[in-house]
């Protein structure tokens, strides 16, 4: 998916020379096509993520199209000062690219997971915000990043993460129907996208047949659009690798009651908690019920207890 | 003093006195600062490519908003709405607010940063546009400035230059015994800067500061300040920060400024 992303880039930079990336020492190897084309539109800024934002927005007032590229944490919370006055605030075309979405990262530590960027996002006006599923999802994120008037955030895991999507181009604003089903819906973004995947096709084994939606473009989040995919869903469920009271799922919660929606929705996440526990992608999703088993299971006993 | 820089400080004393706020001490101690900008240094025209002045310290909002004012950028009715209900003009900058607002600021420690991503990006187009961004001494304290020292010089930008306000009182205190920067021309040349120390009530002083060729590093002009100056009562007085200007403080300042 990240690499998905910085090709769109460099194949936009065939037809505009404005684009600029600057790195925060993050992404050895990353730009290495694009610095060999384009070594004059590159810096690494070094580990200084306060004075990379602020010389970001500025480049970006001369007409420059600015892209950062870090780590989440050292993107987006070192320096959420500098994003909230100097860029969102002024409402330039700034385009954020962080890596390392929900616990990509683990057993790295705390300090590098990302699983309450959603929360800080909403906190953010003008902000676009995307969470790609694939690597169709991160090219299309990129392109639209690129043209874009406003600030985007790019939400981004790491790479190989399977592809999803049959089709290249669609519109990237809005939630997509990945599989169709009824009754039952899940919806879900980012890393994450896999292990819905394996559990909808455990789901289908036991004559239980989920729509999936992905929600590539999660601010701001297209209500109409995402109610009327769910008219005639009984179920709904969300899936995503992130705090569950500031993500996706919290974001949901409060459109059922504005639009006094008849679905009832479930949501798996992460608990809101520090994560001390050092363990590897797969043992710690499965610990947080977010693994594709567990992602079955759930479904499975709420559907029992729901339909008696 | 000269006319122009009286003028800039009459105007801080009528927008300290309508808007019954705080700052005026840190408006009229840069106020010699803006007026040897705005009366001549800066290039206005063509204003699309304009020099760009930051004003850091966005606290001293009044001392620009009457620079603009004096320059005849923006008009007296948008001047006069400062900080009044539906009015244009905040106490903090917002550059949606009127022209000549290049960058919104308020939190210290941002406007240094975005100003050397100007200089950057001029100097990449081959621009000859100059930014000019003025930082307070008690500004000086945010990590974000020396992280931007470190690296303004490594991209020999000599199309920017900061002036600090230096005059050592800021919100709670000295600013020497806070955080002493002493000896901050050396802290300065070490990172690679080029660093001329003014008075900076001295408009000449500062004109040649600003034309002085700074041989391909970026310039910090240290300009030694009195808080509150050019009103007696207020120069080199902390409280200055926060009093407000009731219509008897008015009178006096507006007295000693004929």
């Amino acid at each position: 998916m990240r690499n998905a992303a910085i090709n769109a880039v460099i194949e936009k930079c065939a037809a505009r020379n404005d684009i600029f990336i600057l790195s925060g020492d993050a992404g050895l190897g990353v730009f290495d096509d694009f610095q060999k084309e384009y070594s004059d539109k590159f810096l690494n800024m070094g580990v200084a993520e306060q004075n990379m934002t602020g010389f970001a927005a500025g480049m970006s007032m001369t007409g420059y199209k600015v892209i950062m590229y870090n780590i989440i944490p050292f993107l987006l919370y070192r320096c959420y000062e500098q994003i909230r006055n100097d860029i969102c605030y002024q409402k330039l075309p700034v385009v954020l690219i962080g890596i390392g979405s929900g616990i990509t990262y683990a057993p790295q530590g705390m300090t590098h997971y990302s699983i309450e960027d959603l929360g800080i996002v909403q906190t953010l006006p003008n902000l676009v915000v995307f969470s790609p599923v694939d690597p169709v999802e991160a090219r299309l994120a990129a392109q639209y990043a690129i043209d874009s008037d406003k600030p985007v955030y790019l939400r981004l895991a790491k790479r190989g993460e399977p592809v999803l999507h049959t089709c290249n181009t669609f519109d990237i604003s809005l939630p997509q129907v990945i599989k169709n089903g009824s009754e039952v819906a899940i919806l879900f973004h980012g890393s994450i996208s896999g292990e819905v995947l394996k559990a909808a096709n455990q789901l289908s084994m036991n004559n239980i047949d989920p729509m999936l939606i992905s929600v590539p473009q999660i601010q701001p989040l297209n209500e109409d659009k995402i109610m009327e995919m769910l008219s005639g869903v009984r179920h709904v469920f969300c899936v995503e690798e992130h705090y569950l009271h500031c993500g996706l799922g919290s974001i949901l919660q409060r459109i059922k009651v504005d639009r006094m929606a008849v679905w009832d929705l479930h949501l798996m996440g992460i608990p809101y908690r520090f994560i001390h526990e050092v363990k590897n992608i797969d043992a710690m999703r499965d610990s947080f019920g977010i693994s594709s088993s567990s992602i079955f299971d759930n479904i499975l006993r709420i559907l029992e207890v729901k339909n008696g | 003093m000269d006319s122009f820089a009286k003028e800039i400080r009459k105007n801080i004393i009528h927008l300290a006195h309508i808007s019954k706020g705080p700052h005026v001490g840190s408006a009229l101690s840069c106020a010699d600062i803006l007026a040897s900008l705005y009366d001549g240094t800066l290039k206005l025209d063509p204003w699309d490519e304009r020099d760009i002045f930051i004003l850091s310290k966005g606290h001293a909002a009044m001392a620009l908003y009457s620079a603009l004012y004096v320059s005849g950028i923006i008009e007296k009715a948008t001047l006069d709405s400062y900080c009044q209900n539906n009015g244009l003009l905040p106490a903090h900058l917002d550059k949606f607010s009127a022209r000549g607002i290049e960058v919104s600021s308020g939190s210290l420690g941002h406007g240094f940063n975005i100003g050397l991503g100007m200089a950057y990006g001029f100097k990449k187009m081959r621009s000859s546009r100059h930014v000019y961004a003025l930082i307070g001494d008690g500004e000086s304290q945010e990590g974000s400035i020396w992280e931007g020292a470190l690296f303004g010089s490594r991209l020999k930008l000599d199309n920017f230059t900061a002036i600090i306000d230096f005059n050592n009182l800021q919100g709670y205190g000295r600013s020497c015994e806070i955080c002493s920067f002493s000896p901050i021309i050396e802290k300065w040349s070490s990172f690679g800067w080029h660093v001329v120390e003014v008075d900076g009530h001295d408009s000449g002083a500062l004109k040649r500061a600003y034309a002085e060729t700074s041989n391909e590093k970026p310039k910090i002009i240290i300009a030694h300040t009195v808080k509150g100056k050019g009103v007696s009562f207020m120069e080199d007085q902390l409280v200055w920060h926060y009093y407000i200007v009731t219509d008897e403080y008015r009178s006096m300042a507006m007295e000693e400024l004929k």
